[in-house]
């Protein structure tokens, strides 16, 4: 098993009196509640950690989110390009770039072959779908997102994967019919690509498309399900076993001398949870795209009705919807979260065993993905995290060797 | 024979198409805006005593299909011009709010099919500068908010969904996604829309409630000023549906005109 840390770089400082206020801590919540100069402080800090996690042989990632105190990383090749230069010895995980609020796919493939080029192939690219308040800071159409979403992939591969001059693409979302990228990607064909996602119907596609499927915060049914899904698309379409290297499971996770430590600091973590995911209705419930129609029932009444007939649960055969996930997670305990999954904390010793319960319980994976600092957590607080983890469970967990899956 | 509303369907370019149909006379279309036209609604009887309103749910809207890549204004307008050719002479035209933007447009690209216009709190055109927006952002707004701003009378008129049924619920959920294919970009108008409406040669009567907060009565004043010879009227008492909060004032301003 491969380790992999990543921070979102959240801006935790905004009043609680005020975030309590806002009925949306995204999209809408000005920005002149962020201090540059403490936003600056915070960029080093972690990009400090991703430099200590490279150290110490740990993978690293760079995520991409808009307009909200969950993360500053709104330019997600920016932070990408820094990592390229800085990390010497590990592998880079851009998850990634959000495509589908991206006008143009080929500059974001430019991108990508230039951070590959330049880390000489230690590159991953990863693909989110995005969707709730981002849809609104990036001015995109929210109801065919995932058909933008998987354009803009096919678009990217093929600009990575060209090498003998222009080629047209016009597409339904996407035109662009000159497309020459240079320097096209230091990996070839390209470099490994990974996809975020939960509901089965995306699953069955990253799993058709062999792409690594990483499920985020999902707890142990939402992944082993959506694990099944990809490899039910597998079988279905005659193609070959994957092994346990093409499933990744990202977590909150907190490393401390011991578990009392552990827990403790680690529930800082859940800020993640309990703050920053607040989106006002317009960005979630009724977001149009965001819930198939036939869950509106659940959506615009403000009391049940005795027999609602047509549930969310019917609609997305019992996997609830992004949105949805993020209601249920925002009054989550640390108790709670740890016995669904969500985070892992303690000593090296039980974090270890967590990760490998989870682990038995949705049927195996080759990556683990550390939220690794959030909310409040202090800069020596993460950084004592890294180096627990990296020394004390992470060669326990390279020691698990990819197993073939069907 | 008593006057009541007929649901029939009808295809057009193989898309098909719920229908509500009110009255007999000289045919009116109707072409809604963010929710369909419902058949017991007073307006639609008041109208039908004098004239035949028929009032198509858009692709996506009520009971009608919206087929696999059909999300364009450009394609509602073929489909309009398709069914203003089913229909025997010419039409006079109402467009309420979204569909008056279509009702505008209809009126440039079938000229001789159209000989009266009736815009209702319409959208379709860029007023303001560019950093002041003409219409409320619907989806990127609190519900509570846009609810205040779209009704006069919201506890009276505005929809109480937790007395509605499941099957409405859905459609309303359904046409609210229909409408972000349509409007979310750019927001609710085509940039050269203003450009062109000189060029319209039916006649015009812009109809406005005095207390629509989605789209204020001075964008419809400036949507008056562009089309030749066009009327305007405010209607009191009433926000972005004046055919709902005020089913009188706004049938006879619509009779009086059309009978003219």
């Amino acid at each position: 098993m491969q380790a992999w840390w990543q921070c979102e770089i959240p801006y935790p400082d905004v009043d609680k009196k005020i975030t309590d206020a806002a009925d949306s801590v995204r999209a809408s919540l000005p920005n002149r509640y962020c201090d540059p100069a403490r936003a600056a402080d915070l960029f080093h800090e972690v990009l400090d950690e991703f430099a200590l996690c490279d150290e110490l042989g740990m993978n690293v990632i760079c995520i991409e989110h808009h307009a909200g105190i969950n993360s500053m990383i709104g330019s997600n090749p920016m932070i990408t390009g820094i990592l390229a230069r800085q990390t010497k010895n590990v592998r880079v995980l851009s998850l990634g770039t959000l495509v589908s609020l991206r006008p143009d796919p080929v500059r974001v493939a430019e991108e990508y072959a230039t951070a590959d080029t330049i880390l000489r192939g230690r590159f991953e690219i990863g693909f989110v779908k995005s969707g709730g308040t981002e849809m609104a800071s990036a001015n995109m159409q929210p109801v065919n997102n995932e058909e933008r979403y998987w354009e803009s992939i096919d678009l990217i591969k093929k600009s990575l994967t060209s090498h003998d001059g222009p080629f047209s693409w016009e597409g339904k979302h996407f035109s662009h019919r000159h497309v020459n990228i240079w320097p096209g990607p230091y990996q070839r064909p390209h470099p490994r690509m990974w996809a975020a996602t939960g509901d089965p119907r995306s699953a069955a596609e990253v799993g058709r498309r062999g792409m690594t499927h990483v499920l985020v915060l999902r707890g142990p049914e939402g992944t082993k399900a959506a694990y099944e899904a990809h490899r039910k698309a597998r079988r279905e379409a005659g193609l070959p076993k994957v092994t346990t290297d093409n499933f990744a499971y990202a977590a909150l996770v907190y490393v401390g001398d011991n578990d009392e430590e552990g827990v403790e600091v680690g529930s800082k973590l859940l800020w993640f949870l309990n703050t920053s995911l607040k989106a006002a209705p317009q960005y979630n419930r009724f977001l149009p795209g965001a819930a198939p129609p036939v869950a509106a029932p659940g959506l615009y009444r403000t009391k049940p009705k005795a027999d609602t007939g047509l549930g969310l649960k019917d609609a997305e055969k019992g996997v609830t919807t992004a949105s949805q996930n993020s209601q249920k997670l925002l009054n989550i305990t640390a108790q709670e979260a740890m016995k669904q999954g969500i985070l892992f904390a303690g000593g090296p010793d039980s974090v270890y065993r967590q990760i490998m319960e989870f682990y038995d319980k949705v049927g195996g994976f080759g990556q683990i993905c550390l939220v690794g600092r959030s909310g409040h957590m202090t800069h020596a607080e993460s950084s004592k995290s890294i180096r627990l983890f990296s020394k004390e469970v992470m060669p326990r967990l390279q020691a698990i060797k990819p197993v073939e899956v069907g | 024979m008593p006057n009541e509303t007929k649901t029939d369907r009808i295809t057009i370019h193989g898309i098909e198409l719920e229908v509500r149909r009110r009255g007999a006379g000289s045919p009116v279309l109707w072409l809604h805006g963010f929710q369909p036209a419902r058949p017991d609604a007073r307006w639609l009887d008041l109208l039908g005593r004098r004239m035949e309103v028929i009032a198509p749910s858009h692709p996506g809207f009520g009971g009608s299909a919206r087929p696999k890549d059909f999300e364009s204004v450009y394609d509602l307008l073929h489909l309009y011009v398709a069914l203003l050719e089913t229909l025997s002479g010419q039409v006079s035209l109402i467009g309420s709010s979204f569909g008056g933007w279509l009702a505008a447009e209809l009126a440039l690209r079938a000229p001789g099919r159209v000989d009266k216009l009736v815009l209702v709190d319409s959208l379709g055109i860029k007023v303001s500068d560019r950093e002041t927006p003409d219409i409320l952002d619907v989806f990127n707004t609190h519900p509570a908010k846009v609810r205040q701003a779209m009704w006069h009378d919201p506890d009276r008129n505005g929809p109480d969904y937790d007395a509605m049924e499941d099957a409405e619920l859905v459609s309303i959920h359904r046409n609210w996604e229909s409408l972000s294919l349509y409007g979310w970009h750019p927001f609710m108008h085509h940039p050269r829309l203003a450009y062109w409406l000189p060029a319209i040669k039916a006649k015009t009567l812009v109809l406005w409630g005095e207390n629509d907060g989605i789209v204020k009565p001075s964008y419809g004043e400036a949507m008056a000023k562009l089309i030749p010879g066009a009327q305007f009227a405010a209607i009191a008492a009433a926000g972005h549906h004046p055919e709902i909060e005020q089913p009188d004032a706004f049938a006879d301003h619509v009779v009086g005109f059309l009978a003219r």
